[in-house]
């Protein structure tokens, strides 16, 4: 680390069609792969939830993803603000991206502004005692659902907008984070997402999300493809379609900023 | 309004890279509505972005927090100088701020950024029985300013402080700085303010007004070198001068980049 290298730094809001909106990421192409120390230092002077790190290899590019704190395994809004960059500054035009990670593969293709990321569906089962999530919502939901994440299914957009759940109680329940959701006014389905579970009161936007509510909405409504938001205060814009047991998760990419970090 | 504005991010009081307290700088050409640097600071996700504005031969400074406009931030005054010499005016080594806390000054000696403060008075506590529990450790000095400030036999006992946050939250005045004697510098200190929502900070210009004063008088010289033993870590030189104090450190550029607003912003503007 004695002398200093300029690396590369973008900074992009995805499932966001404008700047200030979506999950923010920050991503940093490397020609080959930094000490891993240095680029947990970088992530952690980032302070975004994510940090992608890619590194160009034959065809695809490996990626990996850094919180402030440690590496993680997975991260789709870093992966779609990766695949931004790739086809926006280092090959323009590319509408197809393969990933190498410590998920295994990872494919996103672009079509226009929009990319899309492919995910496994998971189903959700109905839980027949709502008591625990009447607990968390302070009231009762419509549904409760579960699959891995639980899933409060609600009236109306307002009533996801108004929803002040008491974060001690959604730590109690199963699983690792509880989804809002309810019909979307000018979308098919809206929802929130709170994981306090992982140091998270709420996710701004959360592409895993969408792989439980994806497969619901898709037997509530009887369609495969369906317009998605997040109504986060930074609030998130998705597309989604089920096909059999995966899910087309999409979103656009707003730029941010463009920059060298010097290391 | 522009399109694009420049915007760089430096580590303030910090000797090496990734070390200091990180701070975002927008030098800009005319204000921008605060609700777009409220924005922009919130995107940054950093403890403060600083934007500056020159009027006449100084500059209007303003921070923003990532939810808020605030009236006073040391380090991101040192970063926004470091700016200000190094990429707008090169030549200059004398800088003025006009901010909501009024005139600060920042002289630059070489790669040494020296901002002018007030001391802060200390008067001795007796009672150490609350803080000794947030800290669970009993001080062997407790003194009381703007902040609490216990003071301890040596650095290896300010490393090891856990402190219970809860309770350090639940003390009176702003937060709770620790201090005592260095290894190879002439104090350390750490400082936890839980009841402003930063649990611990990793350098705190402002702290180092009630330690100045407190260890010239201790150490019976005018000159000081500190550090700050955060994770990060910050390293600090100071110099008590009647009733004011001297706070200098380096700034270690991290980023420099463009960001680009979005239409939306640029059509309400219009």
């Amino acid at each position: 680390m004695s002398a200093t290298r300029e690396i590369p730094l973008y900074q992009v809001d995805a499932f966001a069609s404008e700047t200030f909106a979506g999950n923010p990421a920050a991503v940093c192409p490397l020609d080959r792969w930094l000490p891993d120390a240095v680029m947990q230092a970088i992530a952690q002077e980032n302070n975004l939830s994510e940090t992608a790190f890619l590194v160009k290899t034959g065809e695809g590019y490996d990626l990996r993803w850094f919180t402030p704190l440690c590496e993680v395994d997975l991260c789709g809004h870093a992966t779609l603000g990766s695949a931004h960059v790739i086809a926006t500054h280092l090959e323009p035009g590319r509408e197809s991206i393969v990933f190498m990670t410590r998920s295994g593969r990872l494919e996103v293709t672009r079509a226009g502004e929009l990319y899309t990321m492919d995910f496994p569906a998971r189903r959700p089962t109905r839980v027949a005692d709502a008591g625990p999530f009447a607990a968390a919502l302070g009231g009762p939901p419509l549904e409760a659902w579960a699959a891995g994440k639980t899933m409060a299914v609600l009236a109306s957009q307002a009533d996801v907008l108004a929803a002040a759940p008491d974060l001690d109680k959604v730590l109690a329940l199963p699983g690792d984070g509880l989804i809002v959701t309810a019909p979307g006014e000018g979308c098919d389905f809206v929802s929130r997402y709170f994981a306090p579970h992982g140091g998270i009161p709420e996710d701004p936007v959360t592409g895993s999300a969408h792989c439980v509510l994806a497969p619901y909405w898709a037997e509530r409504l009887g369609k495969s493809r369906m317009t998605a938001r997040q109504v986060s205060r930074r609030g998130g814009e998705l597309t989604v379609e089920l096909r059999g047991e995966r899910v087309l998760i999409g979103g656009r990419v707003a730029p941010y900023l463009e920059g060298r970090i010097f290391v | 309004m522009p399109s694009e504005l420049q915007i760089y991010q430096a580590d303030a009081f910090a000797a090496r890279p990734f070390s200091g307290n990180p701070a975002a700088v927008c030098p800009l050409e005319a204000w921008l509505p605060d609700a777009v640097m409220q924005a922009i600071a919130a995107e940054n996700n950093l403890s403060e972005t600083a934007f500056l504005v020159k009027a006449g031969t100084d500059y209007d400074l303003r921070w923003f927090t990532p939810v808020c406009e605030v009236d006073l931030c040391g380090h991101a005054t040192l970063a926004s100088a470091y700016v200000v010499t190094s990429y707008l005016e090169p030549l200059r080594r004398q800088v003025r701020f006009h901010s909501r806390s009024g005139p600060l000054e920042v002289t630059r000696d070489g790669e040494l950024f020296i901002m002018d403060f007030p001391t802060q008075a200390n008067e001795r506590v007796k009672d150490t029985a609350a803080v000794a529990g947030a800290l669970g450790a009993t001080p062997r000095e407790l003194w009381s300013g703007m902040d609490l400030m216990a003071v301890f036999a040596s650095q290896a006992e300010i490393e090891a402080l856990k402190p219970d946050m809860t309770a350090v939250a639940a003390l009176p005045l702003r937060g709770l700085i620790v201090t005592a004697p260095g290894e190879g510098c002439d104090f350390v200190s750490r400082f936890f303010a839980p009841a402003v929502g930063v649990p611990e900070d990793p350098v705190t210009g402002s702290a180092h007004c009630a330690l100045t004063p407190y260890w010239a008088e201790r150490l019976g010289k005018a000159r000081l070198q500190a550090r700050q033993l955060s994770r990060r870590g910050g390293a600090l030189q100071l110099e008590r001068r009647g009733g004011r104090v001297l706070i200098a450190g380096q700034v270690s550029l991290y980023m420099e980049g463009l960001i680009r607003l979005p239409t939306r912003v640029l059509e309400a503007a219009a």
